[in-house]
């Protein structure tokens, strides 16, 4: 074992923002593909997104090396989920198995925070969001990121579901239909990257729905 | 915050602690036992971190009953003691348990018997001890009126003092108190001194 | 480098089969340790990258009828509101819940766990777990792992074949058995509420009402609670969820806006 310098960090942020929304019959998943670290831009094309299963798509922002472990990790599990069970893991199930892969590293942490977006097994949207060592919640939207503190309050405005915790329960799912919520996510997007520098250059936006996965792109403010 | 402490009369050995489990500003609980009987003639009282006090008084109660299925007869007062300051002074060089203990207990041979232990693993045979802010004045107290060979109606009088004192002159002073004694006849709880009542007494 | 965990194993080698996978993906689970000299300093750092979720009202009494258990559901960073909508009561088993302070995901995760060990002691005894236990079990894990930082504040309340069960445990390794308790920021607040209004005999909307008004007056003093109140009960027959309200509304129907009597009024200055 090697002797450490004393500030030297494993760790760095490289920004950027991610977004979900859970509709009655679809999930949008959207990110910034700007990647950055202090005031300089790494990259312009980098994908924060990551499919995990086929109703399930990952966005992370935080410490893209950290993330990329992290992908490579779920990826591998799920392969030997597949084997085993010779399926694909729902949604719930991967939400799950996030939150403990990122709690066994809870002394040396995955820097990084993801937005878990996909179908349940009834195939309605459903939205899981974390912190950085593991503690998860089922939500009916979530942001995520160095934009978060802008794009969040906006989206509470937009959308303003009604807390799961609520008696007698309302549904958590957004009004929205599936074309107004990916309009919603291109402008937080464009407001975001008026006001917050790691946030910018492209935005990707997946949508999951019945059909299976489709994704598109918009450009963002490149300054 | 913490009072404990004890003496050594004729015949018998008193402890007394305060009943306050604290954190921070807050009382949690005003009735919590601090005083565990170890065996059917020995008592140890300690005061610490919470998690550190039940633990580590658990693990040393649970060895002595050990010692005792396996060899048939009871580890003597000292022998506790030694076997208690042995642990404290092993865990000090690693993880140490923050502790204080006093340990009392009756031998047919020796009589009665008070250890004065703290978390730095000091072992030391007293007449009267105490730990925690309420020393300062329970210690003082009992400098004052302590002679040997005091009787139980002594002893009890001379605790009620140092609870009295401690009520009086200690900012921080816990309500209740629980004294415990052993002699001939074994370790047992003697009485409580309560000026607040938890919910406790309700459910009973 | 890796810490020993045999805190998170249980009785029956659930993962042995499948040894022959590659490590850390079906190995019994294990916590990653730095490689560093200075593990304190790295968790100081580390904890303030993922700045933990602070501020909570919990609380919980037994009463007559049972346990009631209540929460607020804000989780802030700084001043930051990082979410409205936590479950700060989880539900162990049908007859067990444990309520959440400190770190999110150190409480979330060790009550799953905890609820994974109930369910192993069930099938291997043919009863339940008490709640004396259960709360043992917690504590003991969790003083395991004392002065690496986790950071939990807990209540386990349930029904058992002794009746009610109510205890706090958290990571210092203490853990007390009590008839009343409030955990987290705003406790000093709910504390004040819930001991002027508690009595053993009570019904359960009575307790239920007083949880509710406890958790709310919390809310309303301490910045760092907020959101939904939710109220639980647990009774021989298991626990049930009796009510979710949003504090903002409660506000309004503990103290409805009264049309205030104008004392003066604004004339026009005149000549001006």
């Amino acid at each position: 074992m090697t002797k450490q310098q004393a500030n030297w960090s494993p760790y760095d942020n490289n920004g950027g923002s991610c977004v979900a929304i859970a509709g009655a019959d679809y999930c949008v998943v959207a990110a910034d593909t700007r990647m950055s670290t202090g005031y300089n831009i790494l990259t312009r094309d980098y994908s924060k997104l990551c499919k995990l299963a086929d109703k399930c798509v990952m966005a992370s922002s935080g410490f893209q090396a950290d993330v990329k472990a992290l992908q490579k990790h779920l990826a591998a599990r799920h392969l030997i989920y597949q084997h085993q069970h010779n399926k694909q893991m729902s949604c719930p199930a991967m939400a799950q198995l996030l939150s403990n892969t990122l709690y066994y590293k809870r002394f040396f942490p995955y820097y990084s925070f993801n937005v878990l977006g996909g179908l349940d097994n009834e195939g309605k949207g459903c939205v899981f969001t974390y912190d950085a060592v593991g503690s998860y919640e089922k939500v009916g939207y979530s942001s995520l990121g160095s934009g978060s503190t802008l794009i969040m309050p906006f989206l509470d405005n937009q959308l303003k579901s009604p807390s799961p915790l609520l008696l007698p329960a309302q549904d958590a799912v957004t009004p929205l239909v599936e074309a107004e919520a990916v309009d919603l996510v291109k402008t937080v997007f464009a407001s975001a990257s008026e006001r917050d520098i790691y946030t910018g250059d492209k935005l990707e936006i997946v949508v999951i729905n019945a059909d299976g996965i489709h994704r598109e792109y918009m450009d963002l403010r490149k300054d | 915050m913490e009072c404990v402490f004890g003496l050594v009369g004729n015949g018998f050995a008193i402890v007394a602690a305060d009943t306050s489990a604290v954190h921070s500003i807050l009382v949690h609980k005003s009735n919590e036992d601090k005083i565990m009987i170890l065996d059917s003639h020995k008592l140890i009282a300690a005061s610490g971190e919470s998690g550190d006090r039940v633990q580590f008084t658990e693990y040393i109660q649970k060895n002595v009953a050990l010692y005792q299925f396996r060899n048939g007869i009871p580890l003597t007062t000292a022998a506790a003691a030694n076997f208690t300051r042995g642990e404290l002074a092993t865990a000090l060089r690693k993880n140490p348990y923050f502790v204080n203990i006093l340990l009392a207990g009756y031998d047919k041979e020796t009589g009665p018997s008070l250890y004065y232990i703290d978390y730095i693993a000091t072992l030391h045979k007293v007449d009267k001890g105490a730990f925690g802010y309420g020393s300062y004045f329970s210690l003082a107290m009992m400098d004052r009126h302590y002679h040997s060979g005091m009787t139980v109606e002594e002893a009890i009088d001379l605790v009620d003092k140092c609870i009295m004192e401690i009520r009086s002159r200690l900012v921080v002073a816990p309500p209740n108190f629980v004294i415990k004694i052993v002699d001939k006849d074994g370790a047992r709880e003697y009485a409580w001194r309560e000026s607040v009542k938890d919910a406790e007494v309700a459910s009973a | 480098m890796k810490l020993d965990t045999s805190g998170l194993e249980s009785a029956e080698p659930v993962w042995a089969t499948f040894n022959e996978l590659a490590d850390g993906f079906s190995a019994a689970p294990s916590f990653e340790l730095p490689n560093t000299t200075d593990f304190d300093g790295f968790q100081k750092e580390a904890i303030q990258m993922v700045k933990p979720a602070k501020g909570t009202t919990t609380l919980a009494f037994i009463f007559k009828e049972g346990v009631m258990v209540a929460a607020d559901s804000r989780a802030s960073m700084g001043g930051y509101i990082s979410s409205q909508s936590v479950k700060k009561i989880i539900e162990i088993n049908p007859y067990m819940l444990g309520t959440m302070a400190g770190g999110a995901a150190d409480c979330q995760f060790w009550h799953r766990n905890l609820g994974i060990k109930c369910r192993l002691h069930e099938l291997a005894n043919k009863r339940r777990i008490s709640v004396t236990g259960a709360s043992k079990l917690l504590a003991n894990i969790l003083y395991s792992y004392r002065g690496m930082g986790l950071s939990v504040g807990t209540m386990i309340a349930g029904w058992d074949e002794t009746g009610p069960g109510l205890y706090y445990v958290d990571s210092e390794g203490g853990r007390l058995k009590g008839m009343r308790f409030s955990v987290g920021s705003g406790s000093p607040y709910a504390y004040g509420v819930l001991d002027s209004g508690y009595r053993y005999d009570m019904s359960v909307e009575e307790a239920a009402e007083l949880a509710r008004r406890a958790i709310y007056h919390a809310t309303f003093r301490d910045g760092a609670s907020g959101g939904v109140a939710s109220v639980y009960h647990v009774g021989p027959n298991g626990w049930k969820k009796l009510s979710g309200d949003d504090v903002g509304e409660l506000h309004y129907k503990y103290y409805p806006v009264m049309p205030s009597t104008v004392e003066q009024e604004m004339v026009e200055v005149a000549g001006a």
